[in-house]
């Protein structure tokens, strides 16, 4: 607003400007949830160390870091933590004597195994009085009590509806909240509401004091609002937040507590507010123009009504510390800190006599609050990561020392998946299937980053990684001759879309809804009765009904460009690819999969996505590495680029092979149905209709198979199913309105395998693993082993600490169950009708997933990939701070190190060997997970020669 | 025979209810299976009866079916009588009741799967099964208050189904407050049928077969017992001046949304007054104050319905403008079409709340399809307005008609104000008492141990 730097209302300016753009990192980071992408929960903590950003974030939250010791109990108790991972794991902590005869190291080894338990300040009177601790010493507790003393310091109310609260009994909150966020909420609408926000694009402050400005009925609480807003009025946002926080008393150097404090008070809407405002494409429907600044301004104007209303003068809030609550709250957690001192000191044998020596109750009470309830879940936390590292490595090793690398003797035919951890069964069972048949895999926008528009799509969208930002439009269109269908198609879509949508904003209307249910309404019941008590039928008859009605034209995609051709001026999209490009993202995907020669006749290259009924979540569950979308583009595309042989000669300059009689059909697995859609079939040479007509037979039976072994999850699926029964299990699940679990996800990923197919090929891997096809002999200078982990490290370490957080604290880092879901202005979901929006994953999503951080596996040498990571700057962040965990297994030997920390030249690993988890075997993979529901050991399944019952 | 089926339909969740209740308290929780196998045998059992006594009335013309269980108890004149009887009025509502049941019972099944309150849920899906049927069946409005209850304490309970958060409690308790409010009136309105008519029972107050009954009631009478009856209607189906606790019931889960607040429950008032039919063509003044209340409602509710920005916000204030269509129907003597609305207006909003997880879906598809633009909305009969006015209704609407200040303001505060007065010269029970004195804590035991 001024220049001059010195003015201190310019520097106070900034100062709030900074300050807010900084407290922003702290907001979820969820666009609109059309779509869904995945990332690290506390990416804002990932400068620092794991163990020490999920306690900072749990106190700044209010949070979980780990599971409850609870929970670690119950997978020692499974044998899922062995002791021995508790005692290797405590070498590792610092020791020295506590008492005499107790050393650190015995002290924590007794509070885990076999453990105290857990004395609650709100029920240790209770226990007291029943007795239910451990044999009550008298002395003992007497002693243990004395020393548990010391009392917390009258704590300040930290925002103003803290002092109002212990003032008044009133919680402001529950006044300005339901305001506040109908405000929002209209401002960020993206088309439910019938009237749009009046006043949306002069911003967020002034719609706002416009609505507020309107004579009102003011709720007792907000009685001076009226006071506020015309003041507001004349004001910016900033200056108007700069006032709220004057009138407040809220002086500089506590700006940063209130208004964090006051921004984490509903982080889903601020969340909201500032991704729309560093991203406004995000917005699905109508771009708006937000800020957090003004949404603050607004929050912190409301409050100061509120606060005056409440308490008659806005600045007095802050002198109001309740007194009498705290003692109860001390007395109680003194005793439950008596109580666990005696438990302590009763398990380690002392007894008062022996404690009342020297002062030594106090050495021992300090040391063992020294290793207080965080600590021993964190200790527990690495036990139960290293119990799963050992579960993943050993029998890898094994597998690698017994079976040597497995390939196909006699190649049919290539498939090229997904990266991702549900493609690991497929892939699996394709081979079983098919024994000459060999997978490959690629992050699944298969290197082809682009804005793409199906023919059926009102606009492009972008099908890549979020990073990256697609510079090409690619278009379908019909093909020729079909011009005439597309034409009819689109205007019968169109008369379709109208109908619906008048329908929609008819039935909720006046006059037209009384005449559509009066008239209609009843008949309704049949279609509802239908879907719900049918919902596969009804699938099929709208299907059959779309075939007649809506027949699909012949479509091809538009992506030559000659090389001089330009952008287009609207958009800044180049429309289609050179052959330069083109060929740069052929090479890109074989080269790092080490494919320079020897393809098979047919090769196929299937994208996925996933397609579920009345889900506000169905994004999450699509294809990451394509930006939360389908990824069956851009398999048909990598399929159309590579058949070009102008694109096979130029890549053959580059010293990739591909045989002239090698054809590319690209396609689309569905991974909630289980469907395989396979593009351009027209296109496929009469000379490979065999080849192809072998691999359909084998993605067929494959994906049946696929479909059975996922359904050995689902409460719902019988037992007895078959492969065609497990196929129509999984098609029921996608159509049926009612099903809060169309698919599991990402759920129980754990691991991610950067190598050659053949150290894995045979291997049960339980769909918890991410693929990566990676041949380190054909990569000398790390080159492609660098851009793959460039994405597979965020992209698989986002997924992974997106579960870890959403499981570990599914109400507070995850959105709890989906049951009570509403969505609202078409960008999110809150629970009931007027909540904060919920960000991260739903409990249906976590409740079977395994919080461990993601184990990546490179088959190199530990220097190779160690340097490797430390050129990316990201990737040494999420490693060198332990968000991800890293082995690398030698090309030559099968030999496996596990990272154990330090950057290149001082870094240490742990060499992996031992016989405490054994490779087991098994003929077929339904013969190993027959029967079983929860996650199993990864096992060698023989061949696929065996015929499989099914 | 066919008096057995109509017990049969109306018993049948209810027994279910019991047989849960019993297993329970003894220890019994049975498995998810299980009890998706009783409801859906219990919805089979009520379906089939229902259709088989529909089919009875087409073919044979049969006016209703009456079943009596005799007098519970007498006390002087008075007696409560146990009888259910299903006509032309009630047996259409027993069929949507029975039909959707089975439905939401078959989509509960799959959405509620592992959820921690399976079985509650289950248990208050049949309560209210029950209630619902017994309040339509009821052969006299005492029996029909059973009913009522039944279905209002079963919506309570699921509004507050996640009862681990602080908000679904907070809105049950209002929503119940709300209730026990209107109930009032139903509770006079049967007192008042007995002051003034001597009975509550539909036989004797009403001769003739619905929808062509007529009452023999003085006009005052009519219209004591009518605007009584029009008070506890609103309160049940959400109609001024009870209107605000609809959105509020929007924390339960999906399934129950859908059956009490896009169906059942929240037509329940509309049918007593249809029950009452004949009481409203004998009093103008209380017909008329129908209307007026149906025709408001209407108003304020497709007003403050056009700012609602989610999902089931807005299917909550579609609902009530359309019951208060309904509302003025009954009131100007359209009783059929009152019924074919309402029952077209219930399957319709049933589909909807089960739905509304995809709406975002939906938007997407239609706005794809149409080419990316849908049109705009909010342009009908906005263009007459002042745009000064629009503006204040903007705000009127986005408080959703100020109504919880004005709840809060005149109705809640006053209470709570006086509760404390009250509480206050009580000596050991003000409100400073409670939160400041924690009973001694600790001390005592330790000392024990000391001595």
């Amino acid at each position: 607003m001024k220049s001059d730097s010195h003015d201190p209302a310019a520097d106070a300016s900034d100062h709030l400007r900074h300050l807010i753009d900084h407290l922003a990192h702290f907001l979820p980071a969820q666009g609109p949830i059309g779509v869904f992408v995945h990332h690290n929960t506390l990416h804002a903590f990932q400068h620092k160390p794991f163990e020490q950003a999920v306690v900072e974030a749990g106190e700044m939250f209010g949070t979980e870091p780990y599971w409850s010791e609870a929970k670690y109990r119950e997978a020692f108790a499974q044998n899922r933590i062995r002791t021995e991972d508790v005692e290797v794991l405590l070498q590792g902590e610092p020791d020295g004597p506590v008492l005499d005869e107790v050393s650190r190291h015995q002290l924590m080894r007794a509070m885990l195994i076999p453990g105290i338990r857990d004395v609650r300040p709100s029920t240790v009177r209770w226990e007291l009085e029943e007795g239910f601790l451990r044999d009550r010493d008298a002395t003992l507790f007497d002693l243990c009590y004395r020393v548990a003393g010391g009392t917390v310091p009258p704590r300040k109310p930290t925002r103003p509806r803290d002092g109002v609260l212990q003032a008044t009994g009133t919680d402001i909150d529950d006044v300005i909240h339901p305001l506040l966020i109908r405000l929002t909420a209209a401002y960020v609408d993206q088309g439910l509401a019938y009237w749009p926000m009046p006043d949306r694009e002069f911003g967020f402050w002034s719609a706002a004091l416009t609505v507020l400005a309107q004579p009102s009925f003011p709720a007792p609480e907000l009685t001076k609002l009226s006071k506020y807003v015309p003041k507001a009025q004349a004001m910016t946002a900033e200056d108007g937040l700069l006032f709220a926080l004057r009138t407040l008393s809220i002086s500089e150097p506590h700006w940063e507590d209130v208004i964090l404090q006051e921004l984490l008070a509903l982080p889903g809407w601020a969340g909201m507010m500032r991704q729309l405002e560093i991203e406004p494409e995000l917005a699905p429907h109508d771009r708006v123009r937000a800020s957090l600044m003004e949404f603050l301004a607004i929050r912190l104007l409301l409050t100061a009504a509120a606060v005056e209303s409440v308490l008659g003068e806005p600045e007095t809030w802050t002198e109001y510390v309740s007194e009498s609550v705290r003692t109860h709250e001390d007395e109680l957690s003194r005793l439950a800190r008596a109580a666990h001192y005696m438990e302590v000191a009763q398990v380690l044998g002392l007894n008062a006599a022996r404690l009342s020596r020297n002062d030594d109750a106090r050495r021992l009470a300090e040391a063992i609050d020294s290793f207080g309830e965080l600590e021993r879940r964190r200790v527990w936390h690495l036990a139960y990561e290293r119990r799963h590292e050992r579960q993943i490595l050993l029998p890898l090793l094994q597998h690698r020392k017994k079976y040597g690398l497995t390939s196909p003797k006699r190649l049919a035919a290539q498939i090229f998946f997904c990266i991702d951890d549900r493609e690991e069964s497929m892939r699996r069972h394709v081979e079983e299937v098919d024994p000459d048949i060999e997978t490959f895999s690629a992050a699944g926008f298969f290197g082809v980053a682009m804005n793409y528009a199906g023919i059926d799509d009102a606009h492009g969208v972008s099908l890549c990684p979020v990073v990256v930002k697609p510079q090409h439009a690619i278009r379908e269109r019909p093909a020729d001759g079909h011009d005439e269908l597309y034409e009819r198609r689109l205007k019968l879509r169109k008369h379709w879309a109208s109908m619906m949508r008048h329908w929609s904003v008819a039935s909720r209307t006046l006059v037209r809804g009384w005449l559509g249910t009066t008239v209609l309404g009843v008949f309704s019941i049949i279609p509802m009765a239908a879907r719900i008590l049918s919902p596969l039928n009804y699938a099929r008859l709208v299907r059959w009904l779309n075939d007649r009605v809506l027949p699909e034209p012949r479509t091809e995609l538009a992506f030559m460009r000659a090389d001089h051709q330009s952008q287009e001026a609207t958009d800044g999209l180049l429309a289609g690819f050179t052959m330069q490009e083109k060929t740069d993202r052929i090479a890109g995907v074989l080269s790092a999969a080490g494919l320079f020669k020897g393809m098979a006749r047919l090769v196929v290259v299937l994208g996925h996505g996933s397609g579920s009924l009345n889900n506000p979540h169905e994004s999450a569950y699509n294809c990451g590495a394509c930006g939360g979308r389908n990824g069956g583009p851009n398999g048909r595309i990598f399929a159309a680029i590579a058949n070009l042989p102008e694109v096979r000669a130029q890549l053959r300059d580059r010293g990739i092979f591909i045989p002239e009689d090698t054809w590319f059909v690209g396609g689309y697995h569905d991974t909630c149905n289980d469907g395989i859609d396979l593009y351009d079939l027209e296109r496929v040479p009469e000379t490979h209709r065999r080849d192809l007509d072998r691999v359909r037979a084998a993605l067929d039976t494959a994906r049946a198979r696929n479909a059975l072994e996922r359904s050995r999850r689902f409460d719902w699926a019988p037992d007895d199913l078959d492969a065609e029964g497990g196929l129509r299990h999984a098609q029921e699940r996608a159509e049926h309105l009612a099903e809060p679990r169309p698919e599991y996800g990402h759920s129980t990923n754990a691991v991610c395998i950067v190598g050659r197919r053949a150290t894995t090929r045979g291997m049960f891997l339980d769909r918890r693993a991410f693929l990566n096809s990676y041949d380190a002999n054909l990569d000398p200078t790390n080159e492609a082993l660098g851009r793959l982990l460039g994405a597979a490290i965020p992209v698989c370490g986002g997924i992974s600490l997106e579960y870890y957080f959403s499981s570990v604290d599914n109400e507070g880092y995850g959105c709890g169950t989906k049951l009570p879901h509403n969505v609202t202005g078409l960008i999110g979901v809150m629970n009931g009708y007027e909540g904060d929006l919920r960000t991260g994953l739903t409990w249906q999503m976590v409740e079977i997933h395994e919080p461990v951080r993601i184990l990546f596996v490179v088959e190199t040498t530990p220097q190779r990939v160690l340097e490797t990571i430390y050129k990316n700057p990201l990737n040494w962040e999420f490693l060198n701070n332990r968000w991800i965990r890293l082995a690398a297994q030698d090309p030559e030997t099968g030999v496996i190190h596990m990272y154990r920390g330090g950057a290149p030249g001082e870094d240490r690993w742990e060499l992996i060997d031992g016989n405490d988890e054994v490779l087991q075997e098994a003929p077929t993979s339904r013969d190993w997970y027959r029967g079983h529901s929860g996650n199993l050991p990864l096992a060698r399944i023989q061949s696929g020669k065996t015929a499989v019952g099914a | 025979m066919n008096e057995q089926v109509l017990t049969a339909v109306v018993t049948a969740p209810g027994l279910a209810f019991i047989f849960l209740a019993l297993g329970w308290m003894l220890g019994w929780t049975p498995a998810e299976r299980t009890i998706v196998r009783i409801t859906a045998f219990v919805s089979l059992v009520m379906v089939g009866g229902a259709a088989w006594m529909g089919y009875l009335m087409l073919a044979t013309g049969q006016a209703q079916f009456y079943t009596s269980f005799g007098d519970w108890f007498r006390v002087g004149e008075y007696e409560f009588t146990f009888e259910l009887f299903a006509d032309h009025l009630s047996l259409p509502l027993v069929g949507l009741t029975s039909a959707l049941v089975g439905i939401v019972g078959s989509f509960s099944a799959r959405y509620m799967h592992k959820e921690r309150g399976f079985f509650r849920f289950f248990m208050l899906l049949l309560l209210f099964a029950f209630g619902a049927d017994l309040a339509f069946t009821a052969g006299s409005f005492d029996l029909l208050i059973g009913g009522w209850e039944l279905v209002g304490l079963t919506s309570v309970l699921l509004i507050a189904f996640f009862n681990e958060r602080r908000e679904p409690v907070r809105n049950a308790l209002r929503v119940f407050a709300t209730y026990r409010l209107a109930d009032i009136g139903l509770l006079l309105a049967v007192f008042a049928m007995h002051y003034l008519a001597g009975s509550s029972e539909e036989g004797h107050l009403f001769l003739g077969n619905w929808p062509a009954q007529h009452v023999s009631m003085s006009p005052f009478a009519a219209t004591v017992v009518g605007l009584l009856l029009l008070w506890g209607a609103a309160g049940k189906s959400a109609q001024f001046p009870f209107s605000g606790w609809l959105p509020r019931a929007m924390e339960g889960p999906t399934p129950s949304s859908a059956i009490f607040y896009g169906a059942i429950s929240v037509h329940l008032g509309a049918y007593l007054l249809l029950r009452a039919e004949p009481v409203f063509i004998a009093s103008p003044i209380a017909a008329g104050c129908v209307v007026l209340v149906g025709a408001l409602t209407a108003f304020l509710a497709t007003l403050t319905n056009r700012v609602v920005s989610d999902a089931k916000t807005t299917l909550s204030y579609a609902a009530m403008s359309q019951l208060g269509i309904i509302f003025v129907e009954i009131g100007l003597g359209f009783p059929t079409l009152a019924l074919v609305h309402l029952v077209g207006h219930a399957v319709v909003r049933t589909l909807q709340f089960l739905r509304a997880p995809s709406m975002l879906h939906d938007y997407r598809r239609v706005h794809a399809a149409a080419g990316g633009d849908v049109g705009r909305t909010g342009e009908h009969y906005e263009g007459v307005i002042p745009s000064g006015v629009r503006l204040w209704l903007y705000r009127f609407s986005l408080e959703r008609g100020f109504y919880d200040s004005i709840a809060d303001t005149l109705v809640v505060n006053p209470i709570l104000k006086l509760s404390s007065a009250l509480a206050s010269l009580e000596p050991d029970r003000g409100p400073e008492h409670a939160a400041r004195k924690p009973e001694p804590l600790g001390r005592p035991m330790v000392q024990e141990v000391e001595s």
